[in-house]
């Protein structure tokens, strides 16, 4: 080759090169997924029914670390876990220990009730600047708020004394966990927020199956009134409860099982019921502690919630005769709240505020429902209450009721509760976790 | 008064005696010369009285005086034991012989990589034979799952793995997810136990590997060099005749050790369970039906098959190499193995005198089983924890007549049904070619320019797929069935032009620029769909009531400006200086250039002319600096939100734990690479006329701003964890390798090398104080690697009563290697590897699960029984000395003497075995072991894994 050809390639060669300098980059866009920027900046209004979608589904995520943790510490259940043998541990206090905030069941059900909050959260953002009338912002800040208090109440049951924290728009500057008394009243400012939205305002977005019969304003309304009842009445502040229940769905002469729900399913992103499990399986089971086979009344068809198990194994010392039979499958719905619970609620109420005829007459409701003859006992504040809990803790099992039920009457300790195995302890609140502060 | 005039002569070995083909024949400070042919003769033209300088690889270099009254020159090449001329690769288009390097720069030759026993995979190849390299197994499954680590920590965010180039291609080395998290609620794809992608390489295939272990020596390759680089040339042709070999491997593969079963009587049954237990018990027993099941699922002795033919050869203008490998095993559980089938063709063709052209091309088909394996949360799907957590030696699991299995009575699933019905494999079609074009543009008598382009690409489509029956235990209760069949699609492709100056200022000083572009080019594919509510008995993705797809798409691209040059006096006194610019579209900025500097000197002592001392051939003093990059790992930049369903209506909302293997991650878009810098510092000596060579190198290797996801942000922000970039990490070691001939006699010579190496990674600096990195361990109740300032970044730590404590190290105090060669009456070899780790600590969570599940063999002990465990010291109670002295690889080989036989050239039989035997106190299956797969930390923490096993062969090898 001539020195003049060698030379051409050598610039033809060197130009190519240096013309890569001018390629430019570009990564702006996630080709995977969206991203929260993108759609919090410009949200449309399809994008915001989207979020109230994922609202609800975080709603009713993690019900499986949530009845796990509060049924083994009440000692309605044991979780005969799959794969996580701490379940029968330390959930059990097993030879004293005690819970230290890493627990699992404890860091599954808040992580998901704060990933519902931060959907609410979004939506309360993003409904400030897209195009629609006040009346239909009104129906997605009331929805917002509604599920806030709701979630952030499940949180706040778990943590008790040690507090909650409410503030977590920025998750670079949280706010602080505030005191028991404080979140209380928060988390009720939140449902009476959302309440006064509810009022005139109008639904552009849809809920999905569970909440038939709750999607209009109106309707919705009264859910969020039933939710702050629970909150009241976890709080003890039983006057507001009763004005709160009577302003809710609540029917007397009502279905028991009304009341929105938590709907499971097949396919996609869809999750399945995380409480049923397959009968006569030692694997994998919530087994019903034996004080509730030994303590219920004859008669009482609440035992159709237990199912009698051929091969009792033991697991780690714990036993039980019975297993969970309270879901038809696993893709039957759970309860957000019902009319049987408000009826309940309408009871311990008027137990507190002195209407003792009334709490009678709410109570043998449940009584009748049950195939159980008229209440026959004692008409005194503590008569009434044995009955109340007896009926809260069959109607209620496994719903995630029994652990503050039972704190709120100082019943949670082994005074009332019995001891499986020596050295067995009882939990009543869990701590917060490490890296919460 | 120079006349032209001609030298003739012959090159032969000093030791064999036998003529030398190919030696270069170079007019010493110029580029001028010849080659010698295939008698080993050669005939030169030199202008005057000048000096010669013989050089080959594997033989030292030697200088001839010549003048016109020299007569024929008959030169004999000493060997090279001390590897002082091999040539070895600093800047991406130059090379350097040994002797002048100034950094550690470990090279593995062909023989020591394969020589001693064959296995699966080239980077459990490696393991033992050099200084600085760690390697950890994710488990024993056919096809391997290795972590290769070099000089410590380099990296949390899955860039901890060295790049790997062949023959130029910058090539793949991730870890496929096959979906079976979702059936099983592991917590990420690397609990799912799949292979990485380096084991596709054939090892049969490879010529050299030059592992370039820190910043300083890998400098030049930019931002993807922070966990150094292994540089691994294929074989080529050489001219002459052709050559044919073939090889076959018989062999076995068994369990290396057993974790163990408790013996019960029906005594300890009632305690551990209950009374009614017992009676089940005694009635098993009375029957003949106590199993042992860990043996019934490990105790398979896998056959092993692996043949190999090549054929290399070529003329003074073309040379070939071509190389067909199959390699079939099966595994030391029923319904696992691998097999990969190599086809290889390297070509090379000089075009013209200065135009060469080279191409390599491989096709590698492999399919691995890899058994229902792994870590779980709830789905009965993970053979190895339900059988220590769930499984008791009494209840029957075998099938009945009708073929139909029994539940498990205490677990989600029956172990044996697991092991006999789920699938659980990946295929992988790859394709790989390299290019290089070398074109000496101008070459005068003292200057030289070259252009060297290459370029290649590494294609790869990997299936998967997952299927478990409706039938099994916990598919009934859940989902009825689950098929996930992925299929993830990779494209890799990079180019580099470089131009190549070499200047010979005079007989004594060399100079070398090299200016160069490189780009890179990555985007893979992976579409993984899920069925389940299946159709009874169907296995196709169609036949199901429930779909679900996910699909992870990820596009990288990175340029990159080099420039080096390199001073050379003499090779008395080398120094290089150096520089590379690059930007990818990883950082925040894609479009924003980082700059890589690096700078060495290497003095050599004995090349002076005041050193007299002979026996002392080498004394080099070196010092390296450089500085190497990483940038985030794609996907670090964004804040996903992630699809939902409730009742079929659709939502947005922060991502629940690995939906589509995302998490809800607060991502930074200002994200800039994290660097390292790297000062390494040396002596090398050669003496003994070579016989014994001593290289003593320690080096600080820090990483800054460290690229990671921090998973302790607060459960209430609803986000599962940040990006941050506030850690430093600090690598100090210290590395010796001692290469000797101790005995070098005609009928028995004995080569050995030492080699020690330590490392310790501290945490100088972490913004957040401490964290567990996520992906590294359970929650803390278990153990997990734990980073906190000031302590080691290999650190396992616990939630020992409501304080994270430290509980462990999971690095090793110090590890050795002994390799040895000894070839007695020139037929016989033995060759030997022993290799020894001292300290790292792994934390036996499988014994935290057969404590759990009442199974432990130690657990009737008296001192066990007056201090459980797990209650009296939580998770340090499973953290035990991982130390372990291992024979690595033993093998003994004979060459047949084949007199007069004219077919063959040679015929070689041998017995050989891998990991033949391990001294340790570790209780469970393997010390060299990790739960999490290839990428971050991936050490210490074994949670029932596919047990590692040991393998022997039979060789046959014959040359034609």
């Amino acid at each position: 080759m001539t020195i003049m050809k060698k030379y051409i390639i050598i610039i033809l060669g060197l130009g190519l090169t240096l013309s890569l300098g001018n390629c430019e980059f570009e990564n702006d866009v996630d080709p995977n997924q969206p991203s929260l920027s993108a759609v919090l900046a410009n949200t449309s209004p399809q994008e915001l029914n989207l979020l109230v979608g994922g609202l609800e589904a975080r709603s009713r995520d993690a019900m499986g670390a949530f009845i796990t943790a509060t049924g083994s510490i009440a000692r309605e259940l044991y979780d005969f876990n799959a794969s996580d043998p701490t379940t029968t541990e330390t959930l059990i206090g097993k030879d004293g220990a005690t819970l230290n905030g890493s627990e699992p069941q404890l860091t599954g059900t808040m992580f998901a009730r704060y990933q519902a909050v931060k959907s609410a959260e979004f939506i309360l953002e993003a409904v400030e600047n897209v195009a629609l009338t006040e009346a239909q912002k009104q129906g997605f800040r009331g929805v917002a708020n509604t599920f806030k208090g709701l979630n952030l109440m499940n949180v706040l049951s778990l943590l008790n004394n040690n507090g909650v924290r409410v503030d977590v728009k920025d998750p670079e500057n949280l706010g602080p966990y505030l005191s028991k008394a404080e979140g209380f009243q928060a988390i009720r400012g939140f449902l009476d927020l959302g309440f006064d939205q509810l009022q005139g305002a109008e639904f552009t977005f849809q809920l999905s199956g569970g909440f038939t019969g709750f999607d209009t304003p109106a309707e919705f309304a009264g859910f969020n009134r039933a939710i702050a009842a629970r909150v009241a009445l976890y709080e003890e502040d039983y006057a507001s409860a009763l004005s709160l229940v009577n302003s809710s769905f609540m029917d007397m002469n009502g279905e028991l099982a009304d009341g929105p729900k938590k709907s499971y399913g097949v396919g996609g992103t869809e999750i399945l019921n995380p409480i049923f499990k397959s009968p006569q399986q030692s694997g994998d089971q919530y087994v019903v502690h034996n004080r509730l086979i030994t303590d219920i009344q004859a008669g009482d068809a609440r035992i159709n919630k237990f199912r009698l198990r051929d091969d009792p194994v033991p697991r780690d010392g714990l036993n039980g005769t019975h297993e969970i039979d309270l879901y038809a499958s696993s893709t039957s719905p759970i309860d957000f709240i019902r009319n049987e619970e408000l009826i309940l609620i309408f009871a311990e109420a008027s137990v507190q505020v002195g209407n003792l005829s009334d709490a009678v007459d709410a109570l043998n409701v449940i009584r009748n429902a049950y195939g159980l003859a008229n209440y026959g006992g004692a008409v005194t504040e503590d008569a009434l209450i044995d009955e109340l809990l007896y009926n809260r803790g069959y109607s209620l099992w496994a719903e995630g009721h029994a652990m503050f039920d039972l704190r709120r009457y100082d019943r949670l300790n082994d005074q009332f509760l019995p001891i499986d195995r020596t050295g067995d302890i009882i939990h009543t609140e869990f701590p917060i976790p490490p890296f919460e502060q | 008064m120079g006349q032209n005039f001609n030298v003739d002569g012959t090159v032969t070995s000093a030791i064999s005696g036998e003529p030398l083909v190919g030696v270069n024949v170079v007019i010493k400070g110029t580029t001028s010369g010849t080659v010698t042919n295939l008698d080993g003769t050669f005939s030169l033209a030199v202008p005057g009285n000048t000096t010669l300088v013989f050089s080959s690889v594997g033989f030292l270099v030697q200088e001839m005086a010549v003048t016109a009254n020299s007569g024929t020159l008959n030169v004999a090449m000493q060997e090279d034991i001390a590897d002082l001329e091999e040539i070895v690769v600093t800047g991406l288009a130059t090379s350097i012989k040994r002797s002048n390097l100034a950094n550690s720069v470990s090279t593995i030759n062909a023989q020591t990589l394969t020589g001693t026993t064959t296995g699966a995979t080239l980077d459990g190849a490696l393991y033992g034979k050099l200084t600085g390299v760690n390697i950890n197994a994710a488990g024993g499954a056919p096809g391997g799952q290795t972590a290769m680590r070099l000089r410590g920590v380099s990296s949390l965010s899955g860039n901890n793995q060295p790049l790997f180039i062949i023959d130029g291609v910058y090539i793949s080395n991730i870890q496929l997810t096959n979906g079976s998290s979702v059936a099983s609620g592991a917590n990420a794809g690397r609990e799912e136990g799949g292979s990485n992608r380096v084991s596709d390489i054939n090892p049969d295939d490879i010529e050299s590997i030059e592992v370039l272990k820190g910043a300083s020596a890998a400098a030049i390759y930019g931002t993807r060099a922070n966990a150094g680089v292994v540089i691994i040339t294929t074989k080529r042709g050489t001219q002459g005749k052709t050559k044919v070999s073939f090889n076959q491997d018989v062999g076995f593969n068994t369990i290396q050790n057993y974790a163990g079963r408790r013996v019960f009587t029906p005594e300890t049954v009632e305690s551990a369970f209950s009374a009614a237990e017992r009676e089940i018990f005694e009635t098993a027993q009375a029957a003949g039906e106590v199993f042992n099941y860990e043996e019934e699922l490990y105790g398979e002795k896998g056959l092993i098959l692996d043949s190999r033919l090549s054929v290399s050869g070529g003329s003074d203008r073309t040379t070939f190499y071509a190389n067909i490998s199959r390699r079939d095993e099966d595994g030391i559980m029923k319904r696992t193995g691998y097999d990969r089938t190599s086809l290889r063709i390297n070509v090379d063709h000089n075009i013209t005198d200065d135009l060469k052209i080279g191409f390599s091309s491989n096709y590698i088909n492999s399919n691995a089983d890899r058994g229902a394996v792994g870590n779980e949360n709830n789905g009965g799907f993970s053979v190895g924890y339900n059988l220590a957590l769930l499984t008791v030696d009494w209840e029957n699991l075998f099938p009945d007549e009708n073929g139909v299995y029994p539940d498990g009575r205490f677990a989600a699933t029956n172990v044996i049904f697991n092991r006999d019905i789920i699938d659980n494999s990946e295929e992988v079609n790859r394709y790989i070619q390299g290019v290089r074009i070398d074109w000496t543009a101008l070459q005068r008598d003292n200057i030289q320019l070259k252009f060297l382009a290459n370029g290649g690409l590494d294609f790869f489509l990997g299936k998967t797929f997952v299927y478990i029956p409706e039938t099994q235990q916990t598919q009934r209760s859940t989902t009825n069935g689950f098929i996930s069949a992925g299929n993830n699609n990779s494209l890799q492709y990079n180019y580099q032009v470089f131009a190549v100056v070499d200047y010979f200022a005079n007989n004594e000083i060399s100079l070398n620029g090299q200016f160069g572009v490189s780009y890179l080019n990555f985007e893979s594919d992976a579409i993984i769909n899920q069925t389940t509510q299946l159709i009874p008995t169907q296995t196709n993705l169609a036949q199901g009531n429930s779909f679900s797809t996910n699909q992870r798409l990820t596009d990288e691209e990175e340029l990159g400006f080099i420039a080096q040059g390199q001073f050379n006096w003499a090779d008395r006194v080398i120094a290089t200086a150096g520089i590379r610019f690059d930007k990818s579209s990883l950082n925040g900025d894609p479009n924003k250039y980082f700059a890589f500097p690096k700078a060495s000197l290497a003095v050599n002592l004995a090349n002076f002319d005041f050193w007299t001392a002979t026996s002392v051939s080498l004394l080099k003093l070196r010092f390296a600096y450089g500085e190497t990059g990483s940038s985030a790992r794609f996907g670090s930049l964004y804040t996903p939100l992630g699809a939902t369903s409730v009742g079929g209506v659709p939502g947005l909302a922060l991502p629940r734990v690995d939906q589509n293997n995302v998490r809800a991650q607060l991502g930074d878009t200002d994200l800039e690479p994290e660097t390292s810098q790297e000062i390494e510092y040396g002596v090398d000596v050669a003496f003994l006329n070579g016989r014994v060579g001593l290289e003593l190198t320690g080096y600080v290797r820090k990483v800054n701003d460290l690229i990671y996801p921090f998973s302790s942000i607060p459960i209430s922000s609803g986000f599962n964890n940040s990006i941050r970039t506030d850690f430093d990490l600090k690598n100090t070691g210290f590395e010796i390798a001692i290469n000797a001939q101790p005995i070098a006699k005609p009928n028995l010579n004995w080569n050995t090398s030492l080699n020690y190496w330590q490392n310790d990674a501290k945490v100088d600096r972490l913004g957040v104080g401490e964290f567990q990195p996520s992906g590294e361990g359970f929650s803390l109740t278990f153990g997990s690697s734990f980073i906190r300032e000031g302590e080691n970044a290999t650190a396992l730590a616990a939630n020992i009563g409501g304080q994270v404590k430290i509980i462990g190290d999971a690095a090793p105090d110090f590890q050795m290697s002994w390799y040895n060669e000894v070839t007695i009456i020139k037929r016989l070899k033995l060759n030997f590897l022993f290799h020894w780790k001292e300290g790292g600590e792994v934390l036996n969570l499988t014994k935290l699960l057969s404590d759990f599940g009442g199974v432990t063999p130690d657990l009737d002990d008296p001192d066990v029984i007056a201090n459980p465990r797990f209650a009296t010291f939580g998770a340090e109670g499973y953290i035990e000395d991982g130390s372990y002295i291992r024979l690595r690889e033993v093998g003994l080989y004979y060459d047949l003497p084949i007199g007069n036989l004219k077919a063959f050239e040679g015929i070689r039989v041998g017995v050989s075995g891998k990991n033949v035997f391990t001294s340790t106190d570790y209780t469970g299956y393997d010390p060299e072991t990790s739960a999490f797969g290839p990428s971050g930390l991936s050490q210490g923490i074994e949670v029932s894994p596919f047990p590692s096993s040991k393998q022997f062969y039979f060789h046959l090898g014959l040359t034609f």
